[in-house]
């Protein structure tokens, strides 16, 4: 096998790797990760704005679309993301990257089974 | 004011010094009564947070590191709505029994000997988000037991984020009125356990580091930066209020620098998320004249501290944290001891508490005090004249002063979903304070000349605090 064919494979893996993660996710652990995370900036109750918006119902939102808060960059509300899990799993890796000059003070989640569980979380919300 | 002023007053109505010594014990009392404060509703309301966001325990003033960095972006981060009006209140009752009962002499006027109960404070604030870049915390206070007004302490702020290298950093300017009000930490004077204490009680000694001891009758302009998340450094330059401030604001006066008072603070912070730790250094320098109308040479304080604090705060249900501090003052009191033969003097104080609260509701903090300093009759003892024996004060002639301070406390409210959120909370709690040493030693002269044991000054206070 070609080296570029092992890099493509290990790239499939790492990429897989990481989706599998949040779709195993533990939504109680993730309550846990989300207090200790984001729950200082972030509610998940509905309407509950802080410093961040309202996560409840982030699935499937588009980005900066929280009718009322208005405290978005202009970099988030012209990002074009729709939330996923994908998505969210990125953004929470590393912020900046995935939003450039996006207002969250957050340098990322490393820890790709918290990520996932707070993923799971957030999906459990209602 | 508290019965430590009293006694001051008392027992110094004899000597020569009485006037200024009285003047460094009213800076003593100020701090203690000072040191209350404070859950603001009014920052919840803005930033649309509930108070366990930024206080350990769903109640005021320690800090997480959420509200540290609220503080250092000066009070100004919010929901992202207008309209918010930066007003609050804040209201503390509380109720108090001393182990035995004062003397007349030590009495606080309109009180009782003993088990006293007194609306101590109730406060108001402009509090919160004036632009985009400046917020302000100042309370201006009506004290129950003192039955006055005064500006309790102000703490007007810029600040902003710059980019320095690839790394962010905030900068800032604070113009306020006491050294270690702007600290973000709850390891020094101002902000550190225990957070209200009774005016019926005796203190924690007879002096303090002079840093922690100007209460609110100095004006500082104070620089500060945090960078990277991690490191805070602060410059503050401070001189005293004039005549017609002091009078404006009813707060007590500290005499007049001999130059500007300089303030110093370097820490390093580390925000873990579900714990973090600091590590810091602090240094403060003035030259004060005592009493206004007599100019002369100053009295020189140099104090240097250290402190280091410890939260854990994992999903905000187990809440432990840890704070200590220790400061050393160096005096050389040119103008209190004019004519000594030695004019140097030294305190060493000790601070710490650990708490525990679960599920940020309920509460235990134990704390420790310790104020050490040298032998110094004129500072710490009356004389007779006459007998050369002590007859009022210490008897070993050091100010040595130590114990240890218990509480427990119920918050209720101050969480998400909680009942008034946003708009209001409360604390009631219990506190009890024991003295191993008071003025030198397990005894000392009370202001009638009889001998009184330190743990006579055993404190029990109930309290109600809240805000609205």
């Amino acid at each position: 096998m070609k080296k570029q064919q092992i890099a493509f494979v290990l790239c499939l893996l790492a990429m897989l790797s990481g989706s599998q993660a949040w779709a195993a996710g533990d939504a109680k652990k993730g309550a846990d990760v989300f207090a200790e995370e984001c729950g200082d900036c972030h509610s998940t109750v509905a309407g509950k704005n802080k410093k961040g918006p309202s996560l409840n119902g982030v699935f499937s939102r588009k980005a900066g679309s929280v009718a009322d808060f208005s405290g978005y960059s202009d970099a988030m509300k012209q990002s074009g993301i729709t939330w996923n899990p994908e998505k969210i799993d990125a953004y929470i890796t590393q912020p900046k990257k995935v939003v450039a000059g996006g207002k969250m003070k957050y340098d990322g989640l490393g820890d790709a089974a918290a990520r996932g569980d707070v993923i799971a979380y957030l999906m459990s919300v209602k | 004011m508290n019965i430590m002023a009293v006694f001051r007053r008392t027992i110094l109505r004899q000597s020569g010094l009485r006037k200024l010594a009285v003047l460094a014990g009213a800076g003593v009392v100020l701090s203690l009564s000072i040191q209350s404060a404070n859950a603001l509703p009014s920052y919840a309301r803005q930033t649309g947070s509930e108070c366990a966001s930024c206080h350990v325990g769903g109640f005021g003033p320690q800090l997480t590191p959420y509200g540290i960095r609220f503080k250092i972006n000066g009070y100004t981060d919010s929901d992202g709505k207008e309209g918010k009006i930066p007003l609050s209140a804040m209201m503390v009752v509380n109720s108090t029994h001393t182990a035995k009962d004062v003397p007349d002499g030590d009495k606080v006027n309109h009180f009782n000997n003993n088990n006293n109960t007194a609306m101590q404070e109730a406060s108001v604030f402009l509090a919160g988000r004036l632009t985009d870049n400046i917020g302000s915390f100042v309370q201006v206070t009506y004290s129950g037991v003192d039955r006055t007004y005064a500006l309790d302490q102000a703490d007007i702020r810029y600040a902003r984020s710059v980019k320095l290298g690839d790394k962010d950093m905030t900068v800032g300017v604070s113009l306020n009125t006491n050294p270690t009000l702007t600290d973000p930490f709850n390891t020094l004077g101002q902000w550190r356990f225990p957070y209200t204490s009774s005016d019926f009680n005796a203190g924690f000694g007879p002096a303090a580091p002079k840093v922690e001891s100007l209460g609110g009758g100095v004006m500082g302009v104070n620089a500060y930066a945090f960078y990277d998340d991690s490191i805070y450094a602060e410059l503050g330059l401070y001189n005293n209020l004039s005549k017609k401030a002091l009078n404006a604001f009813n707060t007590e006066d500290q005499g007049k620098f001999k130059g500007v008072g300089t303030y110093g603070r370097l820490a390093y912070f580390k925000d873990r998320k579900r714990d973090n730790f600091s590590v810091g250094l602090l240094g403060f320098s003035a030259d004060i004249q005592p009493d206004r109308a007599v100019l002369g040479v100053a009295d020189k304080y140099r104090d240097v501290g250290i402190d280091a604090s410890y939260q854990y705060l994992g999903n905000r249900q187990h809440i432990f944290t840890a704070n200590a501090s220790y400061v050393r003052e160096w005096q050389r009191l040119n103008y209190t001891m004019l004519g000594a033969d030695d004019v140097h003097n030294t305190i060493d104080q000790f601070r710490a508490a650990g708490s525990y609260h679960y599920d940020q509701t309920w509460g235990g903090t134990v704390g420790v005090f310790d104020l050490r300093g040298k032998t110094n009759t004129s500072l710490n003892s009356t004389i007779d004249e006459g007998t050369g024996l002590v007859t009022n004060g210490s008897i070993s002639g050091r100010p040595n002063t130590s114990g240890y301070i218990l509480q427990a406390d119920w918050t209720p409210w101050g969480k998400e979903g909680s009942w008034g959120g946003g708009w209001a909370n409360v604390r009631v709690g219990v506190q009890y304070t024991g003295y191993i040493r008071f003025m030198g030693g397990s005894t000392y002269l009370d202001s009638e000349g009889n001998e009184r044991r330190a743990r006579d000054n055993n404190t029990t206070m109930l309290f109600l605090w809240t805000s609205i």
